[in-house]
């Protein structure tokens, strides 16, 4: 029986272009696209319109993407702006050997990796585990919030990370296996192995929590 | 999950939608494979909506405040790569800038080492006390004080030079003098701590004294 009739959805934007740019631009090497150039020349002279162009394009993606990854907005955000530092740092040495999307985005991943092994170090600086709800914390949860999304939610965290970034990059935010190859620097085939763990170490957390049966119940 | 039949895995892993689709029909009539095949799409279809939307008006402001920051702190990291191939030959600036504060620095320290660190700063005749005397400290502090004055007449002079440099030669003096800037505060903050401390006091007028050369070359340049 399938329960996901009721599931709220986050309406994905029609195969949400990875870059501004064509749909099948990947993580690869090649000619970069005009438009991508002028906005890379702009970061590398540190113009703050090309950030904020930046920002329109890849900002909402980065924030859930490191929201996800991290478990708190407040976090993401911390995440997020810090990894745009880094962009800055290091657009006058960006080269062009990935597209500059899956450059920014294998920034912001390391990032996030760096504050979960600082919060490893740190406990204390850590923030709360969302509850859901709190300003300035987790986000309520979405009305109408389905029993198996939060399940997932909270099984996340208990995936390897390299497994819950793949997850969170494919199933949740869309990109295929090529761009997840290079925003994370493995092979094609080691996306797709990553991600069938993922999926499946969630069916067993699922069916161990029987959060699968109350949520088809 | 851990059934006989195998396909389910199989094909999920291999997560092809042909491979998919044959699973489907072979799980019409195969539970062991229908289970897991079902929970599979159901987390498939649930994930998307794990996509967090969230305002945040403060967040780029900030980006672009702590952007503007690093860049007035740090201009050289988004300049430089962008000078032409002919600023190559300034590049040696920079170093060389490095190079005298090591050679001030050594200096320095020899002369603090040869003196067994007894040897007042300014009137070796009047004491061997490794520390200044009060006498000497104002004499000290007194040259300061006009290296200081001179230093913020050529700076304001300097300004529009160093805020907006127009070549590589004045970008390099930019970090030169940025450099000596943050060794000077370095010093200062040590020299607050230990007020009659010769060598410090030694240290701090030979960056001065860098710094004015500086400014003065710099004028030169502008006004050639």
């Amino acid at each position: 029986m399938h329960v996901l009739e009721n599931v709220p959805r986050t309406p994905r934007p029609a195969k949400e272009a990875f870059l501004d740019g064509p749909e099948e631009t990947d993580g690869s090497s090649g000619a970069r696209d005009p438009a991508e150039e002028k906005l890379l020349d702009g970061c590398r002279a540190g113009d703050v319109a090309a950030f904020e162009r930046l920002y329109e394009l890849h900002g909402a993606r980065m924030k859930s993407i490191a929201r996800n990854l991290l478990g708190h907005e407040t976090d993401a955000e911390d995440a997020v702006q810090e990894a745009f530092l880094k962009i800055y740092r290091g657009a006058a040495s960006f080269r062009g050997s990935a597209a500059l999307s899956t450059w920014i985005y294998r920034i912001l991943v390391n990032t996030c990796y760096d504050l979960l092994r600082r919060r490893k170090r740190h406990p204390e600086d850590a923030l709360e585990t969302p509850s859901g709800g709190g300003e300035g914390s987790a986000l309520p949860a979405p009305a109408g919030d389905h029993p198996l999304r939060i399940a997932i939610e909270q099984s996340l965290s208990k995936l390897a990370p390299r497994q819950r970034t793949v997850f969170l990059l494919s199933a949740v935010e869309g990109f295929s296996h090529r761009e997840i190859a290079g925003v994370l620097e493995v092979s094609e085939g080691a996306s797709r192995t990553l991600l069938f763990e993922a999926k499946r170490r969630l069916q067993d957390l699922l069916w161990t929590s029987g959060a699968r049966g109350r949520a088809s119940a | 999950m851990t059934g006989r039949c195998t396909r389910a895995q199989e094909a999920l892993k291999r997560n092809d939608p042909s491979a998919i689709e044959r699973l489907r029909v072979h799980a019409a009539r195969c539970a062991e494979c229908a289970e897991p095949l079902a929970l599979w799409d159901e987390i498939a279809s649930a994930a998307p909506s794990l996509r967090r939307e969230w305002e945040s008006p403060r967040l780029f402001p900030k980006i672009a405040a702590a952007i503007d920051t690093e860049k007035f702190s740090r201009p050289a990291v988004a300049e430089a790569p962008a000078a032409p191939a002919s600023s190559r030959k300034f590049q040696w600036i920079p170093m060389a800038a490095a190079a005298s504060l090591f050679v001030v620095a050594m200096v320095g320290l020899q002369v603090f080492r040869n003196s067994g660190g007894r040897e007042p700063l300014v009137n070796a005749a009047s004491t061997s006390n490794p520390l200044l005397t009060d006498r000497s400290l104002e004499e000290v502090e007194t040259a300061e004080a006009n290296y200081v004055r001179s230093i913020e007449r050529l700076s304001v002079l300097a300004r529009p030079r160093i805020a907006n440099p127009t070549t590589p030669l004045f970008v390099n003096y930019r970090e030169k003098l940025q450099l000596l800037d943050s060794a000077i505060v370095e010093i200062r903050a040590q020299i607050e701590m230990n007020r009659f401390n010769s060598h410090l006091r030694r240290e701090l007028l030979a960056m001065y004294q860098e710094k004015q050369r500086t400014l003065q070359e710099l004028m030169k340049e502008a006004t050639s």
